[in-house]
């Protein structure tokens, strides 16, 4: 990590106008901190969602770091099976690993556990999702009794927001490393934890598309209903969205199955990669500064799953 | 500082270098019935050397694919292929080009409806893999090595101990196992590359391609992981115990030399058997979707010998010998041999 700084441009100064509003610091390239820190509190956010869902606890006060944030929301998903269980205990303990490697990886420059809010995140989601557009048959609103804890498939639905948005992060990631961060290893490691989330992101997507495959989706429209949180982050996010597809009304027959859509990729079946503005405005579940806007801008610092922010240099988006 | 810095990184792109090339040196043949043994001996390379080693992958991958989803190979269209859209590819170019060897009338009879969607989508992203490194690489592309998809999985499933014979176009459940062998291997592969592409401006955007295929390739394993795992959830009929004996195979043949122990670099699926520490030290049971390191949960990465030896079944121990049989009867085309 030492000698980082030698390849980061310009340090976050963050001052503020005439007009009070706060100015958009010249950053052109971040430091392998920023980056890694930036990481890590997408990391806090998954941990403490999957251990919740899978135990009713979150992150221990180690792992969450000295002055850490509280967390609001979430709570053991009820009804599971035995298989579904060792699901989302796997996942829980992927997470909370990420957070304990990175945070070692950072030592003392490791950012705490920012304030983290699940349910003004996912209700946010949720009201904004379904104001994208109207319902229809293939396209119905999710329920305002939407609870991604409520039951296992709403879990999936839950996971479904996370996961993709974690494979495009890293993937944007990779590539602003610096070379002495890639001789240290952290590009490869960052590389290995790209792979992670998209094995998880996999498990999400396939778990739900087969589920609609299998009952076509009338019986089962949870497919349905991540499609619209996949809309919304694509508004949020610069697109790089691929809605799940591959199933019918009904359910499907070998004859009547078409390709499905596990992967979410480009055209050339290359995943997508998100920059740090198109993450913010995802998980801060916001567009703009400006109420009511509904394209991305700059000078949104708050929102979503982090009434607070994120901790670190990477908060603000500059676009 | 930045001295210090530029001497620690040659450093390491030094030793980087040295176990991409020096891996294969104490390689040793494993009990597979095959000739090869060759060790990779490369002293310098470029990032049109590693994307041709991830496109002879990439061949292997798509033919795969799209035998079990249409019944053709990827340079030939049928009736299947056209109606899923999947394009005919060209696989010309230099080094020595080789057919496919398959079974008559390869295509999977599908009896599950999700598993046919599921080979249906990979060839196509498999195909268009081969295509984007075809058109990346230009001229300097690789032709599509011979092939050998008939008596490979044969080998393979002996050598694991399976059965003396696996078809992996028989079934829904036999197709998923037969991916199963390459999904994770394609993911330790460019795991493996991402970090020796260089860090020109023209590297960097193969980074960000290496690394996008990367995560697809992930998503490819984690869909055939979590597809079986949800068909044998208890083991009890028998795929997870093939996933494990596939898993073991692959960490026999990257391993460094025989009188080591094998590489821990491969988790097979369990059936809830693993056991972790969540939050708060509660002991919990779990499955192996993530075929990853389990202390830091990072997917485990391969060097280009590790790689070669387990897509040729081959113990790598003489220098500059081509690595040749199992998938590929006559060797990669390209450096990375």
């Amino acid at each position: 990590m030492a000698g980082a700084g030698t390849v980061a441009a310009a340090a976050l100064i963050t001052g503020c106008a005439d007009d009070g509003t706060a100015t958009i610091p010249p950053v052109t390239s971040y430091t392998d901190v920023d980056i890694l820190n930036f990481a890590l509190n997408l990391e806090y956010l998954e941990a403490e969602f999957y251990l919740r869902a899978a135990t009713g606890a979150g992150l221990s006060a180690t792992d969450a770091g000295t002055g850490a944030g509280t967390v609001t929301g979430g709570a053991k998903v009820t009804g599971l099976s035995t298989a579904q269980q060792n699901i989302l205990n796997e996942i829980a303990y992927d997470e909370q690993q990420h957070v304990r490697f990175l945070r070692t990886a950072l030592g003392s420059a490791a950012v705490s556990r920012p304030n983290i809010d699940l349910n003004a995140g996912f209700s946010g989601a949720l009201t904004a999702a379904n104001s994208l557009s109207a319902a229809s048959a293939t396209n119905p609103l999710l329920p305002t009794t939407f609870n991604p804890f409520g039951s296992f498939d709403q879990f999936l639905v839950g996971a479904f927001v996370f996961e993709d948005v974690g494979v495009t992060a890293y993937n944007g990631a990779a590539p602003l490393i610096s070379a002495a961060g890639i001789a240290s290893g952290y590009l490869a490691a960052a590389a290995g934890i790209l792979a992670v989330e998209a094995y998880h992101a996999a498990y999400a997507r396939t778990t739900l598309i087969a589920n609609s495959i299998n009952l076509g989706y009338t019986a089962y429209p949870y497919a349905q209903y991540a499609n619209r949180i996949s809309a919304l982050r694509a508004a949020l996010g610069g697109g790089n969205e691929t809605p799940l597809a591959g199933f019918l009304a009904a359910p499907a027959t070998v004859a009547t199955v078409t390709t499905s859509t596990v992967v979410a990729a480009d055209t050339n079946a290359i995943a997508y990669h998100r920059n740090t503005d198109q993450v913010l405005h995802i998980v801060y579940g916001t567009f703009s500064p400006t109420a009511g806007a509904t394209t991305p801008a700059a000078g949104v610092a708050k929102g979503g799953f982090f009434p607070n922010g994120l901790n670190g240099n990477i908060k603000t988006t500059q676009s | 500082m930045a001295n210090q810095e530029t001497q620690k990184l040659d450093n390491i792109i030094a030793s980087r270098r040295a176990m991409l090339l020096g891996g294969g040196a104490a390689m040793a043949a494993l009990a597979i019935p095959s000739t090869a043994k060759a060790a990779v001996t490369v002293t310098t390379f470029t990032d049109a050397d590693i994307l041709n080693f991830a496109l002879n992958l990439e061949y292997l991958e798509a033919n795969f694919y799209y035998l079990a989803a249409f019944g053709t190979n990827i340079s030939t269209s049928n009736a299947a292929s056209t109606a899923a859209g999947a394009a005919v590819l060209g696989i010309t170019g230099t080094g020595t080009q080789g057919t496919v060897a398959v079974k008559a009338n390869p295509q999977v009879p599908f009896a599950l409806p999700a598993v046919k969607a599921y080979a249906i989508e990979t060839a196509i992203e498999e195909g268009k893999h081969v295509s984007f490194l075809r058109t990346a690489l230009g001229s300097a592309a690789v032709a599509q090595p011979a092939i050998d998809l008939n008596t490979a999985f044969n080998t393979l499933a002996n050598a694991a101990g399976i059965a003396a014979t696996f078809d992996p176009f028989a079934s829904d459940a036999n197709f998923l196992v037969g991916a199963y062998v390459f999904e994770d291997v394609g993911v330790t592969a460019y795991h493996g590359a991402a970090p020796l592409i260089s860090t020109s401006t023209q590297g960097k955007t193969y980074l960000q391609a290496a690394a996008g295929i990367l995560a697809v390739e992930a998503y490819h394993a984690g869909l055939i992981r979590t597809t079986i795992n949800a068909l044998d959830p208890t083991g009890s009929l028998g795929y997870i115990g093939y996933t494990q004996k596939i898993s073991t195979l692959r960490s026999n043949l990257s391993r460094a030399a025989l009188s080591t122990a094998p590489n821990p670099d491969d988790i097979p699926l369990t059936p809830g058997t693993t056991t972790y520490s969540l939050a708060g030290g509660t002991a919990v049971t779990a499955t192996t979707i993530v075929d990853a390191d389990q202390t830091n949960v990072i997917a485990f990465s391969r060097n280009t010998t590790q790689v070669l030896n387990i897509v040729t079944g081959g113990g790598a121990v003489t220098a500059g010998a081509k690595a040749t049989g199992v998938f590929f009867p006559s060797g990669l085309n390209g450096t990375f041999v």
